[in-house]
């Protein structure tokens, strides 16, 4: 078709005239559907594993060398990791009688005073697939779904019990987790210690910050150490979030810091499944 | 035989070095698959493959998914097709650079609104190096598909 003929001009401005047409669509779906946004969710929960699985197919030679070159960085790191390891398991080794005595002393005060401590007796692990933090947004993709009955609001983890985000979307294969350095994320953290509530909200940095504490007079400052409170019921509480760096700051795990997680399977509603 | 597998390949082409850029997606050089947009923008305003532009349009949208961006590269795309569709004074695939200058156009325009609502020093460095890194890389991955087509 060349482009004097009057019909490939007519079937061109169609196709704008249709493209025209769209964006007001998607604004106003946008505007109705926030913010589950279930269609267009729905839509990628179906085109993502496709496009996935595909892109697999044809990209898997340069994912081999990549992981290869991988394997070859880790296998040197090694070493050094390990002198280090030796090291820090000298010091714990050293501090472990004082830990024992405290832990029988927190055990002998918890059974006294009648407290009871929830802790997840369920959990699934799955592996970082993707990790997409890109302009102000820091999400990451696990390979774990509804079928492993993950659900949207959960809580990821990693193996050393400490926060790194919320599940936000949830495909059947695979879920869509927003990080607390993410300009989204806005959760009710406790300052351990103490009485006092305050928010934690990312901003797209690799740090997050603290705020809005509820005693006014309060001023943060480095090394305390922050955990996650049960306002409303969104996040299960006492879980350790991460060390204030400076009266603003929170050094928090980003999702390149892991390459596993565990997800809390919390139902929001002051328990665990 | 070899021609028409030749033939084939140049056809399948377009689709498979976007699915391959979305893929090879890695924190710091390509985040969220991003430089798929390169294949996106040239192959749907440059090139005009048939069939390209839906296939384009489902994979801003699936940048958008990964991004957390809801259909805003997926509304980028459809806003400049629709100008360029209803314009004939600019003939994109006639211009110097494979349209390089367009191309910072679409991205320069989508990476200022981002910066300016999650406006830190930061986020602006982050989104000037991804800007920069795009354009850089659309030189050779466009030239390199003019030269397999010659």
């Amino acid at each position: 078709m060349t482009k004097d003929k009057l019909s490939y001009k007519l079937t061109r401005i169609l196709k704008s005239a249709l493209a025209t047409l769209a964006v007001p669509v998607f604004v106003i779906y946008l505007l109705v559907a926030k913010p589950d946004y279930t269609i267009m969710n729905g839509l990628a929960h179906i085109v993502l594993p496709v496009a996935n699985v595909v892109g697999d197919v044809i990209t898997w030679p340069v994912r081999l060398v990549g992981q290869s070159i991988d394997w070859v960085r880790e296998t040197s790191k090694i070493r050094t990791e390990n002198e280090n390891l030796r090291k820090k398991l000298d010091a714990a080794l050293a501090n472990k009688y004082a830990c024992d005595i405290a832990l029988d002393e927190n055990q002998k005060l918890e059974r006294e005073l009648g407290v009871k401590t929830a802790s997840p007796y369920k959990n699934v692990v799955a592996d970082v697939q993707f990790d997409d933090s890109v302009f102000h947004h820091n999400t990451f993709l696990i390979n774990r779904g509804t079928k492993s009955g993950i659900y949207k609001g959960m809580v990821v983890v990693s193996f050393d019990n400490r926060l790194i985000g919320t599940v936000i979307d949830c495909g059947s294969s695979f879920c869509r987790v927003r990080a607390l350095t993410d300009a989204d994320s806005n959760i009710a953290v406790r300052v351990v210690g103490s009485d006092i509530s305050g928010f934690l909200q990312g901003n797209g940095k690799t740090k997050a910050s603290i705020g809005f504490f509820s005693d006014t007079q309060f001023v943060g400052r480095q090394g305390l150490k922050i955990i996650t409170s049960n306002i409303s019921g969104i996040l299960p509480p006492g879980i350790y979030i991460g060390d204030m760096i400076d009266e603003t700051y929170v050094d928090v795990l980003r999702p390149n810091q892991n390459s596993r997680v565990m997800v809390l399977k919390y139902n929001g509603q002051d328990s665990y499944n | 035989m070899i021609e028409k597998i030749l033939s084939f390949c140049k056809k399948i082409a377009p689709f498979f070095i976007t699915l391959f850029l979305w893929r090879l997606s890695i924190r710091f050089w390509n985040p969220a698959g991003i430089l798929a947009l390169i294949p996106i923008f040239y192959y749907t305003f440059v090139r005009n493959i048939r069939f390209f532009t839906v296939f384009g349009l489902l994979f801003c949208f699936l940048i958008d998914y990964r991004c957390n961006l809801p259909l805003f590269w997926t509304s980028m795309f459809c806003i400049f097709y629709a100008i360029d569709g209803f314009q004939n004074y600019i003939e994109i695939p006639h211009i110097d650079k494979n349209a390089l200058y367009i191309f910072m156009f679409f991205c320069g325009v989508g990476f200022i609104i981002l910066t300016f609502s999650g406006l830190t020093f930061a986020n602006f460095i982050n989104n000037l190096w991804l800007f920069i890194w795009l354009n850089v890389l659309y030189v050779p991955i466009t030239a390199l598909d003019r030269w397999v087509r010659q």
